[in-house]
């Protein structure tokens, strides 16, 4: 029963020497002042999911950042020296994303880090990202990972607070509906969205006339559907990450003939949304912190990951990662030494930056964006209806 | 009440149950013949799904032909799964059996993740009318595919029906699945009937993927639910008959798409489940169910 | 005295390297990464220790083993942000939730086993998840809990590593805990419901009552877990707690071998770390990960400590017996000749069939009462509503006076009956010896007193050559006397026999009848169903013939063999019946 007990430790101790020997040693101060340093590659570190639930996002945000990068190393890279990406996968889950960045920061050399875009995994980070005082870019869009006083988070989407007071302010002011519905997953993007419409229709004196959540990988919409009908909303906002979730509901309201004016959340402008709704999102208005069409800089985006990724349609998951690599890599020629204050600054001071998603002016909080695009699905392409700036808070 | 919603309400339960039992009847007639629950029973779904996917978008196959070489694959699976999964542990107690099967569902799962990525897919329904695929009547929208289903799952307990009670083939099964050693002494082979069993069921499966496949979109994640609720509902219906398993999937969806329509479709997996746990406290064999205590 | 019986004993060689490896090894892993990875470690290896208890022990299935982790690890977040407890207090009110889900859940066992047991688990794992989930208010929903604080404790735990040591403390001190709980009488009463629930009731053992205690234990085991984790890592959300950590708590107890302490932490820590490793082969090893959980079932049943410990055990020699202090007392006390069992106008119908209907017989102290009749006529039946297996349909049994009928077996068992099994009923993985201590838990009396009753039973049947070795492994009449000494070792009042001498040779026969003839001597009274007359002539003092269900003759060996309703009854079958 017990023999073998030293055989165990002995490769648990293995095991964990090997862990902690493979890490690289510290890198030497002196970077930027030997010349020799000059052209040794900086390392910037990269958390996705590569593996488990949100692999696809994943695979976005790695293209989107790789043409960043292939970008900015053609141009010269960083004054000379080019950037190396150091890719780590969260594994889709909390503990998975918490060792990824540890793993990441055990690697000295790495001055600042891209990390993921699940608003969850984020929260599991952040007692880590604040002891380790180094700056992360974050694609999460839920409100309270820029206010919970974390000096070093800086987000390269608008939030959800913005997303529900944009959406509001379009069904509201511009299509001029008064009962308006919310349909949302019950995971923490569409808990929060929900939370936050509520909140934006208190200036209009409106209350939500139904509240429709649902847990994710749901198959049957009709219950939904037919509380929508009873509740008498004309207009419905969304808060929908799972794609087939989208394409289910998309289907089932025309199928049942519900036809309401729908404004919905990133994803109903998402290519996984569109294949699997097929005609049925055709009308629907969706925000986009991404439009090809918003500016001249998304445009040459669109057109440069086109060529790269065998035509394939760049969307806000590439287009964050992308922005936050270049913003990444223009602090960093500012500030040679690489030091983790003197960037932080350098971020907080970026005013007017043009990227793929829009203007970045980062506020106190780390928030970089404060405005979305209202797109409307016009047979499957999307026409830019209007792009809607909104306070800071 | 309104009608036509609580009307469609009902229509998307037996739909749903429909699908469920679909798949449970697979369930059931594994454990029929081996007394083992095959907890993989919802990938095969998926797997089927992802066969007919593969052959008529990317081998651009006829629709039809790929239906039928969809089928074959998964009769193909299926004898790999009995040999692979079963076989080695035919006389072992049914834990090592579930957790294999458990452990088999991992696999497969991750496998079409790796194979066919996590971006989800669409099939083509076998019907292609109508307006958004259905027709709406008296305020109620029916959607062929749903139809398709139902009449699918009908005529397959008519089939099943006539085969294990009018073929020889069949009889022999239904002896094998009573008593394996008496049916061994009157010179059945047990263990291709078994194997058999196996195939078939994983066809099962298979056919259940391709039919909700184009409702439900297919993704490596889409058999999980549907096995555990199909589990669910071979529970409720027993797991002694091939009704149980059409009475338990139906039963199973009404509750679940009534209580998302009129209670709150938050919790519609926990209605489900809960049924499921009174239903085992109160009568755990089930609706048609057999003797679930031990003999001394 | 067991202790030399252990074939190798490693244990305080181990447990010291052990609490050495919690000290040590902390202090090894320089980086936050691989002290994190210690953390997940110590945490995941404690709750799958739950398992051990649970299933590896008790043999039954949990696919909810998440919940209880998540149980431990809201408690402490909660408690420890929003209603500001001490940790300590915030552990308890974790570990009671757990308890009473683990008390749910094992008191579903009472009526549901197999496949039943894991869809409850399934269920409830699911409902827990959709709960944390949906219910905000309380929960936080699926944004979790941020800001959990770390234990007060003798020094602070102010960094990763101090953390570390005290977490791996904890999973030091869990499994000694679990190590130990399996040499009490609690864990050999969880072994034997695993091996044989029917068995270990008629032994004595409590088995609604074990299995509900291993659910508890297993749900308090888990909590821990989970609050080791919450505060390892500040931050929970319900994701954590899914159905799939569940298969993963489920893997890891079987990759290590879910009967082994050491082997589930290995397990634990493999399944943890391996990952980490094969980062760059994620998808392979997925993929794999499925495919040797379904290798790992087929070939190595007992997990990778198992195998390690079947090679470890060819080349360890079981150590001598020592001899028992005291002699066996079996028969109790009480005067000779008074009627011991009455049993009167007793009857079990199932539907139908009238299996037993309005029998009468006593059997009187100290005699070998023999309970013939030719198939189907319901003796088996008869035995079974004495040891308590069926309920009667009518009609009463008194032992010693104390109406029995519809009571529980484990408690007529502990009356002092005890039976054996017409379809042998062993505890078939476990050696000889621990059958035997089973059987003997049933009289009480401490550790010592238990193992000298086992021995003396060994040393009646002449088994000392084959205590070391696994049941399933011996001769078909070595496990039949096996049967009889795991009785004998409780020192029953009543011996209920059921058919000993089926399926044995004709040496075998011979060397049966003289046991029951030297435990006939030893004063011990017996109910002996059995086919073969003429060893019933052999050895019993009085007889009851039933036929249909129905009591035809009793009385002295040589009268009831003549009676003529009695030959004729057999008359089907005269062959049988007197042959042999």
């Amino acid at each position: 029963m017990r023999r073998g007990m030293g055989l165990f430790l002995a490769l648990i101790m293995v095991v964990l020497v090997g862990c902690s020997s493979s890490t690289p040693a510290p890198a030497t101060s002196s970077a930027g002042k030997d010349p020799a340093a000059n052209t040794k590659p900086i390392k910037l570190g990269l958390i996705i999911p590569a593996t488990g639930a949100s692999v696809e996002a994943g695979r976005f945000q790695k293209q989107g950042a790789e043409l960043a990068v292939e970008e900015i190393n053609k141009a010269g890279g960083v004054n000379g020296r080019p950037i190396k990406l150091v890719i780590e996968d969260d594994q889709s889950t909390n503990p998975g994303a918490v060792a990824a960045l540890q793993k990441l920061l055990e690697d000295k050399e790495i001055p600042m880090i891209v990390s993921s875009i699940r608003s969850t995994q984020i929260q599991a980070m952040l007692p880590t990202i604040n002891e380790a005082k180094i700056p992360v870019a974050i694609g999460g869009t839920n409100y309270g990972l820029t206010h919970s006083n974390s000096q070093w988070v800086f987000r390269f989407r608008p939030h959800d607070g913005m997303s529900a007071k944009v959406m509001v302010k379009f069904v509201v002011e511009e299509l001029k509906k008064t009962k308006i519905a919310v349909v949302h997953n019950t995971d923490a993007f569409g808990n929060g969205g929900r939370d936050m419409v509520i909140e934006a229709l208190k200036p209009y004196n409106l209350k939500i006339v139904s509240d429709q959540g649902f847990n994710t990988d749901e198959k049957d919409f009709t219950g939904v559907i037919s509380a929508l009908k009873q509740s008498g909303a004309d207009a419905m906002v969304s808060y929908i990450a799972n794609s087939p979730d989208l394409g289910i509901l998309a289907k089932q309201m025309k199928q049942q003939n519900l036809n309401i004016t729908w404004v919905g959340s990133p994803s109903i402008t998402g290519q996984d949304g569109i294949k699997l709704a097929g005609d049925s999102l055709n009308g629907t208005y969706g925000i986009a912190d991404y439009n090809a069409d918003s500016s001249p800089k998304a445009k040459a985006y669109q057109t440069a990951y086109k060529a790269k990724y065998n035509n394939e349609e760049p969307d806000h998951y590439s287009a964050w990662s992308y922005d936050a690599v270049t913003i990444f890599a223009e602090v960093m020629k500012k500030n040679p030494d690489l030091k983790a204050d003197a960037l932080r600054t350098a971020l907080l001071a970026i005013k007017g930056f043009q990227g793929a998603e829009g203007e970045y002016t980062f506020d106190k909080n780390g928030d970089g964006l404060d405005h979305y695009n209202i797109v409307q699905n016009n047979n499957n392409t999307f026409k830019l209806a209007k792009t809607l700036h909104v306070p800071r808070d | 009440m309104d009608l036509p919603i609580f009307g469609q309400n009902l229509l998307a339960g037996v739909a749903i149950g429909g699908v469920y039992a679909l798949v449970a009847l697979g369930i059931v007639l594994i454990y029929r013949a081996t007394n083992v629950v095959n907890f993989a029973q919802g990938e095969f779904s998926m797997l089927g799904a992802y066969a007919l996917f593969a052959l008529t978008s990317g081998l651009k196959l006829n629709y039809f032909v790929a239906f039928l070489l969809s089928l074959a694959l998964m009769a193909v699976l299926g004898l790999l799964f009995e040999l692979g999964v079963y076989y080695p542990l035919r006389n072992r107690t049914f834990l090592p059996v579930v957790i294999a099967t458990i452990g088999a569902s991992i696999m497969f799962q991750n496998g079409a993740l790796a194979i066919f990525g996590s971006s989800p897919e669409k099939l083509r329904p076998v019907i292609q009318a109508g307006t958004h695929g259905g027709i709406t009547l008296g305020g109620v929208f029916f959607d062929y595919q749903y139809v398709v289903i139902l009449i699918v799952t009908g005529l397959l307990v008519v089939i099943q029906y006539f085969f294990f009670e009018h073929t020889l083939l069949g009889k022999k099964m239904q002896a094998t699945s009573q008593d394996k050693d008496m049916a061994r002494l009157l010179g059945i082979p047990v263990a291709t009937m078994i194997a058999i069993t196996f195939i078939y069921s994983t066809l099962l499966g298979g056919l259940s993927g391709m039919l909700v496949g184009p409702i439900f979109f297919v993704t490596h994640r889409m058999g999980g639910m549907l096995g555990m609720k199909a589990f669910a509902a071979t529970i409720i219906g027993g797991f002694g008959d091939v009704r149980g398993a059409i009475i338990g999937g139906l039963s199973l969806g009404i509750v679940e798409a009534l209580g998302a329509g009129y209670i709150s479709p938050i919790y519609k997996d926990a209605f489900a489940f809960l049924v499921l746990i009174s239903f085992l406290l109160v009568r755990p064999q089930g609706i048609f169910g057999e003797k679930v205590s031990e003999k001394a | 005295m067991p202790k030399n019986l252990r074939s190798f004993n490693w244990g305080y060689l181990a447990i010291a390297l052990g609490a050495i490896a919690v000290i040590v090894l902390p202090m090894m892993v320089t980086t936050r990464y691989s002290t994190n990875l210690l953390i997940l470690g110590a945490a995941w290896g404690i709750a799958a220790m739950g398992l051990t208890v649970v299933l590896g022990y008790t043999g039954q299935i949990s696919l909810a083993q998440a919940s209880f982790v998540g149980l431990g690890a809201y408690g402490i977040a909660l408690g420890t942000t929003r209603w500001h407890m001490n940790w300590w207090v915030a552990l308890l009110i974790g570990v009671l939730m757990a308890a009473v889900a683990g008390l749910i859940l094992g008191m579903t066992t009472l009526k549901l086993s197999g496949h039943y047991l894991a869809m409850v688990t399934i269920s409830f794992q699911i409902i827990f998840t959709l709960i944390a989930t949906n219910w905000r208010v309380v929960t936080n929903g699926p944004d979790g809990v941020t800001g959990i604080k770390r234990p007060p404790f003798l020094f602070a735990l102010n960094s990763a590593q101090k953390y570390a040591w005290f977490a791996m403390g904890a999973l030091f001190l869990i499994g000694l805990l679990v190590y130990f709980l399996r040499k009490t009488r609690l864990g050999r009463s969880m072994v034997a419901v695993r091996e044989n629930e029917l068995a270990a009731e008629a032994l004595g053992v409590d088995t609604i009552r074990t299995k509900i205690v291993a659910f508890v234990l297993s749900g308090i085991i888990a909590a821990i877990g989970g609050a080791v984790y919450a505060s390892g890592f500040l931050y929970i959300s319900p994701d954590t707690f899914s159905f799939e950590t569940s298969v993963q708590f489920l893997a890891m107890a079987l990759a290590g071998g879910t009967e082994s302490v050491l082997g589930t932490i290995l397990g634990a820590f493999a399944l943890t770390l391996l990952p980490e490793f094969l980062r760059d082969f994620k998808k392979v090893y997925l993929i794999m990960y499925g495919f040797v959980i379904i290798m790992v079932i087929v070939f190595m049943p007992e997990g990778l400590w198992g195998f390690v410990n079947l090679i470890g055990r060819r080349f360890v020699k079981p150590k001598a017996l020592p001899k028992a202090k005291n002699p066996l007392q079996v028969g109790g006390q009480g005067a000779s000749g008074e009627d011991l069992l009455a049993v009167a106008n007793l009857g079990k119908h199932f539907g139908g069939l009238k299996a037993v209907d309005a029998v009468d017989f006593t059997v009187k102290r100290g005699e070998l009462h023999a309970l013939i009749g030719p198939n189907g006529s319901g003796k088996t039946t008869c035995i079974n509503l004495i040891s308590g297996l069926y309920i009667p349909t009518f009609g009463s049994i008194k032992l010693k006076g104390q109406e029995i009928s519809g009571v529980r077996p484990n408690r007529i068992a502990r009356m002092g009956l005890s039976r054996t099994f017409q379809n042998l009923r062993l505890f078939k993985e476990l050696t000889v010896w621990e059958n035997v201590l089973i059987g003997s838990q049933r009289k009480g009396g401490t550790e010592a007193q238990i193992a000298d009753r086992a021995l003396a039973a060994v040393e009646f049947v002449g088994l000392e050559s084959k205590v070391q070795e696994r049941c399933k492994n011996l001769p078909y009449g070595h496990q039949k006397l096996v049967e009889i000494a795991r009785t004998l070792a409780g020192e029953p009042e009543l011996l209920l026999l059921d058919e000993p001498a089926a399926g044995l040779n004709q040496t075998e026969k011979q060397e049966m009848v003289g046991l029951l003839q030297r435990l006939h001597a030893a004063g011990l009274t017996m109910l002996l169903v059995e086919h073969d007359m003429s060893l019933v002539s052999q050895v019993s003092d009085r007889m009851t013939v039933l036929n249909f269900g129905k009591k035809i003759s009793e009385g002295l060996p040589d009268d009831v063999l003549a009676d003529p309703v009695v030959v004729e009854a057999y008359l089907g079958n005269r062959e049988v019946a007197l042959g042999a």
